[in-house]
């Protein structure tokens, strides 16, 4: 299948959180509120991961949410795009040592597209999208 | 309210007269801070482990409280737990940070459920068994509360002993993926100066 | 968990949770049900459970700063704060009082931004959207004034011990106050957006009640025991930072609105008050703010040996937006503290949920969790079981049940 295709337009992004402080999380949603706007572009935060194109992953993977992300990886249909939100998510960030964390996220599932920051501005997380979608372009120019 | 107040003095008074003796540590100290320096009152007192019940009685019966949060520590051969109340909230500046700590032998770690007398302790209760180790007797609701379902038994991440956080359950999130031939970590990297670039 | 196996058994079981997309703990709810009422609730919290405190006890209380940072990401400033007085306390230090306003007026803004991000999401579970998406667009005006003052969004990363790492010069007031008359004049204009619009009265009046005693009882902080009618406030009761010398009075909705009622309706009007509070409070620290430094010790090495040396046991509190947050320090003459107990606001304010929701509907679930600010809905992913049948609702059809509820009462 070819990805662009299916993803030219309209992301759906599904917002999944592994345990992140809510830092990310509120960013998120400032992004997707009318400041930032992305609905202009038809990237919008959906309920359910089997509707969404784009998951976005925060948080450093707590013990009991590890079976979920892989759970909720599967759910999202394919073609999809993996966004890593957040610095502890990728590297532990301050929560690099502790005894309940299973991460970062791309041990447990791929990541394409990782925007780091400790929480990332919306700007950042608009432009991790538009990066995905650019990856998407780069993967079929290549095929 | 028509409740009488009473002098931080006067509570550790109406304590030490309850329960004489065994009342082992009694202390008020003040706060003050902002530009015209308030004085925000906190009272610590230490019980016998056995009298920590009529304590919190005690203190029901000067004004109901309000349970913030049971604090613990592992102070090597005893464990240590604080209950920290507010009491008289609602009065301007009046409140009173009150906090009774008992001392449990770690040969014998249990104590009785204040959850009859505070509905709202059950919370904090559950955590201090899970993490503490604590047996709390009679404890409406003993399952764990943070830990995941699969979490060991008899690891008690606040313990500080064998019992505590093994070294193989610590993941060091950073070290993952990391490349063979990127530089140690800095401490590291700094009694070896320049050989660890490469 | 399917109570008998047979189909149509009643009560039947539905848990909730623990994947959403919204905010905070992701937490796991199993709901007894009789047709679309709640019987009984019991759920499961520590699914971001990361071991914060054990991380703690193994850091210098510096380096402990910038991890109270990130316990919560909307209380960005009150865990810092909490943990910063109660180390203080321990190091016997005094702030400079000027620092103790910079902190109040952060921690006034965060609450500023923190009930107008509840304000939107409650009305966002109530299925309206236009007042979710103006609420957060005016949350962005104090969101510029924190990121002016701290250089942060988010995790401000503006208190250290001792004192805070930046200070507020004279220069940026002009830009402070443009904020405060910003809110002023939208105070009345949102009271009446969101307190007489009558498909929110309908849903909220008399749902998720919690009563006085209840509320004692149960040991509730912050707007939640307030709109019970517990008069309690952390900045009025005991006074710290620059709280006591503010003047100010717990926001109590007999006050504004004649009754205490102690459902979801009351908590939004403590709230929305509540946001004007803030203003005024910024206004008074504007106003008497201090001359001096901001930090007791700003070289580090020497504010570490300082922290190094301290002994004995505190405790910091604040009120923050939820409620009050409470730091239990203990240290003994090492690097790290002995002890570090973190009580967050919603630690006490979750227990009330069984409460609250026995005797509702399934479609008042949503907008009677978010209703005590939990950090957020928690009513992402449902599985109904019915006689054995394992249904997935996701949390758009658990809001689409309560939109649909909300287009039922308005005929």
């Amino acid at each position: 299948m070819n990805p662009i295709q299916t993803l030219k337009r309209s992301l759906w992004v599904f917002h999944l959180n592994t345990g992140s402080c809510n830092g990310c999380e509120i960013e998120i949603v400032a992004t997707i509120t009318p400041r930032y706007d992305p609905e202009r572009f038809g990237i919008r935060l959906v309920g359910s991961p089997r509707h969404a194109d784009v998951l976005l992953v925060t948080g450093p993977v707590t013990g009991k949410m590890i079976e979920r992300v892989k759970r909720v990886y599967e759910q999202v249909p394919d073609p999809k795009v993996v966004m890593c939100i957040g610095t502890c998510g990728q590297s532990g960030g301050v929560f690099f040592d502790s005894y309940n964390l299973k991460g970062p996220i791309d041990d447990v599932i791929p990541v394409d597209v990782y925007v780091a920051g400790c929480p990332p501005r919306p700007e950042a997380i608009i432009h991790g999208v538009v990066t995905a979608i650019a990856k998407l372009e780069r993967r079929e120019g290549g095929a | 309210m028509t409740v009488q107040i009473l002098r931080p003095e006067e509570i550790v008074e109406r304590f030490r007269g309850a329960f004489g003796e065994n009342v082992l540590e009694a202390i008020v100290k003040e706060r003050k801070e902002g530009a015209r320096k308030n004085p925000a009152t906190n009272i610590w007192i230490r019980l016998k482990q056995e009298y920590l019940k009529p304590g919190i009685q005690t203190l029901i019966e000067i004004s109901f409280p309000h349970l913030s949060v049971i604090a613990g520590s592992d102070l090597g051969e005893e464990v240590e737990l604080v209950y920290i109340f507010s009491l008289y909230y609602g009065v301007r500046h009046g409140e009173y940070m009150v906090s009774i700590a008992v001392r449990l032998p770690k040969s014998d770690l249990r104590i009785p459920t204040i959850s009859d007398l505070i509905p709202g302790a059950v919370f904090t209760e559950r955590e201090k068994q899970e993490m503490l180790g604590v047996e709390v007797v009679g404890i409406p609701d003993p399952r764990r509360l943070f830990l995941p379902e699969d979490f060991p038994e008899g690891v008690y991440p606040w313990r500080k002993d064998e019992t505590g956080i093994p070294d193989s359950m610590i993941k060091n999130l950073w070290q993952v993926k990391r490349p063979k031939e990127r530089a140690a970590p800095p401490v590291e990297a700094k009694e070896k100066k320049g050989g660890v670039q490469e | 968990m399917n109570t008998g196996g047979k189909p149509g058994t009643v009560p039947y079981t539905v848990p909730i949770g623990p994947v959403h997309p919204a905010l905070k703990e992701p937490v796991m709810f199993t709901f007894k049900m009789n047709g679309e009422v709640v019987e009984s609730v019991d759920f499961a919290p520590g699914q971001t459970h990361r071991g914060i405190e054990w991380m703690g006890m193994r850091r210098n209380p510096v380096q402990i700063v910038h991890l109270t940072d990130r316990i919560c990401g909307i209380c960005g400033v009150s865990h810092s704060l909490a943990f910063a007085r109660a180390v203080e306390q321990i190091m016997g230090i005094d702030v400079p009082a000027r620092a103790d306003y910079v902190r109040t007026i952060v921690a006034e803004l965060e609450r500023i931004q923190s009930h107008l991000l509840w304000a939107g999401v409650a009305v966002h579970e109530l299925g309206f959207d236009s007042l979710f998406y103006l609420a957060w667009r005016v949350r962005e005006e104090s969101m510029d004034v924190i990121e002016y003052i701290t250089g942060n969004r988010v995790n401000y990363g503006i208190v250290q011990i001792g004192g805070v790492r930046r200070d507020i010069t004279e220069e940026q007031y002009p830009r402070i106050k443009r904020c405060l008359t910003y809110y002023r004049d939208l105070q009345d204009k949102l009271f009446h957006l969101f307190m007489n619009d009558a498909s929110i009265r309908m849903r909220c009046r008399d749902h998720g009640v919690l009563s006085r005693e209840e509320a004692i009882k149960l040991c509730v902080v912050g707007p939640t025991a307030r709109a019970s009618g517990v008069k309690m406030d952390v900045r009025v009761d005991y006074p710290y930072s620059a709280y006591g010398d503010m003047e100010i009075e717990p926001v109590m909705p007999d006050a504004i609105l004649g009754e205490t009622r102690g459902d979801v309706y009351d908590r939004i009007v403590v709230r929305l008050v509540e946001i004007g509070q803030s203003v005024e409070i910024i206004q008074q620290c504007l106003d008497h703010m201090p001359d001096g430094p901001v930090m007791w010790e700003s070289k580090y090495p020497k504010l570490l040996s300082a922290c190094k040396k301290a002994a004995g046991e505190a405790v910091g509190r604040h009120e923050a937006p939820r409620g009050e947050v409470l730091h239990y320090v203990r240290m003994d003459g090492q690097e790290a503290p002995a002890t570090w107990k973190v009580k967050g606001s919603s630690y006490s304010n979750l227990i009330s949920w069984p409460v609250m929701l026995k005797g509702e509907q399934i479609a008042d679930i949503p907008i009677i969790v978010a209703s005590i600010d939990p950090c957020l809905s928690c009513t992402d992913r449902v599985a109904v079981i019915r006689g054995g049948r394992r249904e997935v609702m996701t949390k758009e059809e658990l809001t689409r049940l309560s939109i649909e509820k909300t287009r039922r009462l308005k005929g």
